[in-house]
């Protein structure tokens, strides 16, 4: 891995980086938010700071440790990593559903089968690289619109339980299974969350260049080749999005309903 | 014709908890099948909580609910609510249409069945029409022809006339009448007492969760405890 571990250490000839100064410099653009901020008595300051430097030491150490993740670990590292992020994932997609029954389980479960099944098809099948410096990456834009996903369906399927107690139980009550009986609200939870997911897709590169595709741009890569990856990204965020979100249900549809097909409650 | 020298549900010593609150205490009571069994009493005195009981829509946490002998859970539950039919307090339509919804327990049901069902219940309806802008009654008789498409042996009303005018009432009592006619036994839910006299064959007073009386209509509501009089003179 010697290869990628030049990669990391040093930008390639010719890529401008900005110095530590220039970091430095751009917090100025911080302070004039602030400034308004402060002037117009939003009491936003103190979270304007905060999420400032949460941002910068957040980044300083993510960097890195991929940087020594992409010299030292390989594969297992690389996995280990995107494990590490599907875990938080399905941390901030239960917060969401909160109330609903296992809801970390089913957030953890629907983004990391969606991360695994999207990553995996197209890193063994030599679409991408198994490379630590493609696969952290890419699977963090995979985990990222798994998650999305996963957040949005979990507060509409929440949604979906606290309003339709009277008609699930109106299907009940005719001898219908609980899935079957939930089935026009789980469709309904499906149609609301994936329809931004798609929308964003087909305005892609209309409203701003996405970020793989900046990313290889800014390092050199003419933007005919780096629009080939920006696609690549592209489907795996709507696939990963469509199967997190139908995970999100299926699962969610099962665990609503006890083994006497009664809808369970929400938990306070 | 059901066998009406054995209840029709029984339930033996059933308590319901939920959190801190006891919907129903150590309730025992036989209801008979074959008529029509009226459970009235104050609000929060658990009638509806008996009413779900019956086709475990609730469980007991204690004690045992029976069908014809046989304990519920040993039914098969998808089963069990086809002879158990219900009808909500507030009527539920939950498709376009008369037909697709009447279709929803029983998606083989013909035009000529869904006809003969809504004559059933009195209404003379094209089966095409809208299920939007259908008044309250007819709503609420649709919603009894479509749990009686799935051929039930019992009915569970839930206050079924309570969001409804006089008049409306009066054409889902005539339906529920005519359930009874046709050998379906009715276990209802109501807080009027006048429903009660024209309906009822037996009267079960529900107070705190527990039975403060039952028997024959006439003599439960012109009878009964202390308690009991003093609910049938405040709800009267």
């Amino acid at each position: 891995m010697t290869g990628a571990g030049a990669v990391a250490a040093a930008a390639p000839a010719g890529v401008p980086v900005p110095s530590w100064w220039g970091v430095a410099l751009s917090l100025a653009l911080v302070a004039i938010a602030g400034f308004v901020v402060l002037r117009a008595r939003l009491g936003l300051t103190r979270e304007l700071a905060v999420a400032a430097v949460r941002a910068a030491v957040q980044l300083t150490v993510v960097g890195y440790l991929l940087s020594l993740i992409f010299t030292h670990t390989g594969i297992p590292g690389s996995l280990g990593w995107v494990a590490a992020m599907v875990l938080i994932a399905g941390r901030v997609g239960a917060r969401r559903g909160r109330g609903l029954p296992r809801a970390q389980l089913i957030a953890t479960c629907s983004v990391g089968l969606a991360t695994a099944a999207t990553l995996g098809l197209l890193v063994g099948s030599g679409v991408i690289s198994s490379r630590p410096i493609v696969v952290i990456p890419i699977g963090g834009m995979v985990v990222n619109a798994a998650m999305t996903a996963t957040s949005v369906t979990m507060l509409r399927l929440r949604d979906e339980v606290a309003s339709s107690r009277r008609q699930v139980e109106a299907r009940l009550a005719l001898g219908l299974p609980g899935a079957e009986a939930f089935s026009p609200h789980a469709r309904a939870a499906l149609r609301t969350s994936l329809a931004p997911q798609i929308d964003s897709a087909s305005t892609v590169g209309l409203i701003a260049l996405p970020g793989a595709m900046t990313g290889l741009i800014i390092a050199g890569v003419s933007p005919e080749l780096a629009i080939r990856y920006q696609i690549i990204v592209v489907y795996l965020g709507l696939g990963a999005a469509a199967m997190a979100a139908v995970t999100v249900v299926t699962l969610g549809q099962r665990l609503l309903f006890d083994e006497a097909h009664r809808m369970r409650p929400l938990e306070t | 014709m059901p066998d009406l020298s054995k209840p029709l549900f029984r339930l033996d010593g059933v308590t319901v908890r939920r959190g801190d609150a006891q919907p129903l205490r150590e309730l025992s009571l036989d209801i008979a099948p074959g008529v029509a069994t009226l459970l009235v009493g104050p609000s929060g005195a658990g009638k509806s909580t008996l009413l779900r009981l019956l086709n475990r829509l609730e469980e007991p946490s204690e004690g045992s609910v029976s069908l014809h002998g046989q304990p519920l859970p040993g039914y098969d539950v998808l089963g069990l609510r086809r002879r158990v039919g219900m009808l909500q307090q507030a009527p539920v339509l939950l498709e376009p249409t008369i037909l697709e919804d009447l279709r929803l327990g029983r998606p083989e049901l013909s035009r000529e069945e869904a006809t003969a069902l809504l004559e059933r219940v009195g209404l003379d309806f094209p089966v095409d029409r809208p299920t939007d802008g259908l008044s309250g009654g007819e709503a609420q008789r649709v919603c009894l022809a479509r749990a009686l498409a799935v051929g039930p042996e019992v009915m569970l009303l839930d206050e079924p006339t309570s969001a409804l005018d006089s008049f409306a009432a009066a054409t889902v009592e005539a339906a529920v009448r005519a359930l009874l006619a046709d050998g379906i036994s009715v276990v209802m839910v109501s807080h009027d007492l006048r429903q009660a006299r024209r309906l009822a064959d037996e009267v079960v007073v529900l107070i705190d969760g527990r039975t403060a009386a039952s028997g024959p209509a006439a003599e439960v509501l012109d009878g009964g405890s202390a308690d009991v009089r003093r609910f049938l003179a405040g709800a009267t």
